[in-house]
């Protein structure tokens, strides 16, 4: 046997704490360099364990857990709405309660038919008009467009309601109106397929 | 069915936690952050960062970066993958203040302060190359078998059993010149 092949043998002899066997004895009881090494790696062996006791204790604090289950609590309700979601659904929302509540508003006021050069539809405030070039169809007719919202296409269609809004609204549109008038001002607004209003003027036909 | 005594390996724990399970998640940290954290604790000899280690571990296996692939390995040997590799962060940045025996039992502590040679070889032990420190901790401090020591480190089992003997033929060396230190100064 070697002292390659003994050294091998020795030290897990040394690790688990074992006797070495005849065979490893009768190599050591010949080599002084193999019986340095074995007492050598006995006493490792003791110092190891003693590190291994040591340490068996070491345990993370209950604190630790209890912080990160609290982070994965919060992952998963930030995994289940991505960060790049909440603008696009921020932006999203406004758009829809512009015209919803632009609906909604119209269909809260007093409505009256429109004079139109257009078809108009039997008992109902809104006139349908198609756009045929836009917004030179409705400056003729002292339209203002509304400030933020896409052109119309050209073949598009627009819905006219006519409603009233305070002159405040009307001012910081655009539309020429004393904002300190205390009255309602009849208006017409174009509202196009998208449902959001295009232009808007002082209606004539209060 | 499965038996009562069912464990659900980590694979299947992890796949769980994806999907949202905290149970899963809790389960999985009961199982490997106290082996984790010892293993910091041997690596780093600081208690603070051996917390803060296996405390980023998971927090790295839950976050949208976790790159754990089944088909490339074991998770706990991601696990340790993930560990070693927030030592040798903690490492660059430079030796800590604190001693390892902080985070002992009073009692045992009183032992291991008794016992200079092994402090001392505590000290040495950190101060091995990674390579040889690893199975160092990993076999003789965790006593894990060569096969998982082998999985954990992705290398042979052959690798892990020469590196251990390397190592523990200059930990041996070290203790050697200890002892004799002290015998010279107690003389």
């Amino acid at each position: 046997m070697s002292c390659r092949e003994t050294t091998a043998e020795l030290v897990e002899c040394a690790r688990g704490q074992g006797s070495p066997n005849r065979e490893l004895r009768a190599h050591m009881a010949a080599c002084s360099a193999c019986r340095e090494r074995w007492e050598a790696e006995r006493q490792l062996s003791a110092h190891l364990n003693l590190m291994r006791a040591c340490s068996s204790a070491v345990a993370p604090a209950d604190g630790n857990k209890a912080a990160l289950m609290r982070e994965f609590a919060t992952y998963q309700r930030t995994k289940k709405k991505p960060l790049w979601a909440w603008p696009l659904a921020a932006a999203a929302a406004v758009v829809f309660a512009m015209a919803i509540g632009h609906e909604t508003g119209v269909m809260q006021h007093r409505h009256r038919p429109v004079n139109s050069t257009s078809a108009h539809f039997a008992g109902a405030d809104t006139v349908l008009y198609e756009v045929s070039s836009y917004p030179g169809e409705f400056a003729g007719d002292s339209f203002v467009q509304v400030p933020y919202t896409p052109p119309v296409a050209t073949g598009e269609m627009i819905r006219m309601i006519h409603t009233e809004m305070v002159p405040e609204a009307l001012a910081s549109m655009g539309v020429d109106v004393d904002p300190s008038w205390t009255e309602n001002v009849p208006v017409d607004v174009a509202v196009g397929e998208d449902g959001l209003p295009h232009a808007i003027r002082i209606s004539d036909s209060n | 069915m499965r038996p009562a005594s069912y464990e659900a390996s980590d694979e299947e724990l992890f796949r769980l936690m994806r999907n949202g399970s905290q149970e899963a998640f809790a389960r999985l940290y009961d199982r490997r952050a106290p082996a984790l954290q010892r293993f910091a604790l041997h690596m780093t000899g600081s208690p603070a960062i051996a917390e803060e280690i296996s405390h980023e571990v998971f927090v790295q296996l839950m976050g949208p970066t976790s790159r754990f692939d089944e088909s490339r390995g074991s998770l706990e040997s991601f696990l340790y993958g993930i560990a070693r590799n927030l030592v040798r962060v903690f490492r660059r940045q430079g030796p800590v203040a604190e001693t390892v025996e902080q985070a002992f039992e009073p009692d045992i502590l009183r032992e291991l302060i008794g016992n200079e040679s092994t402090q001392a070889l505590y000290r040495t032990l950190r101060e091995l190359p990674d390579r040889y420190r690893d199975v160092i901790v990993l076999c003789d401090l965790e006593e894990r078998s060569y096969e998982d020591v082998a999985r954990i480190i992705e290398c042979p089992v052959g690798t892990v059993r020469s590196r251990l003997h390397r190592a523990r033929a200059l930990l041996a060396a070290k203790l050697k010149r200890i002892q004799a230190q002290t015998e010279v100064f107690s003389a």
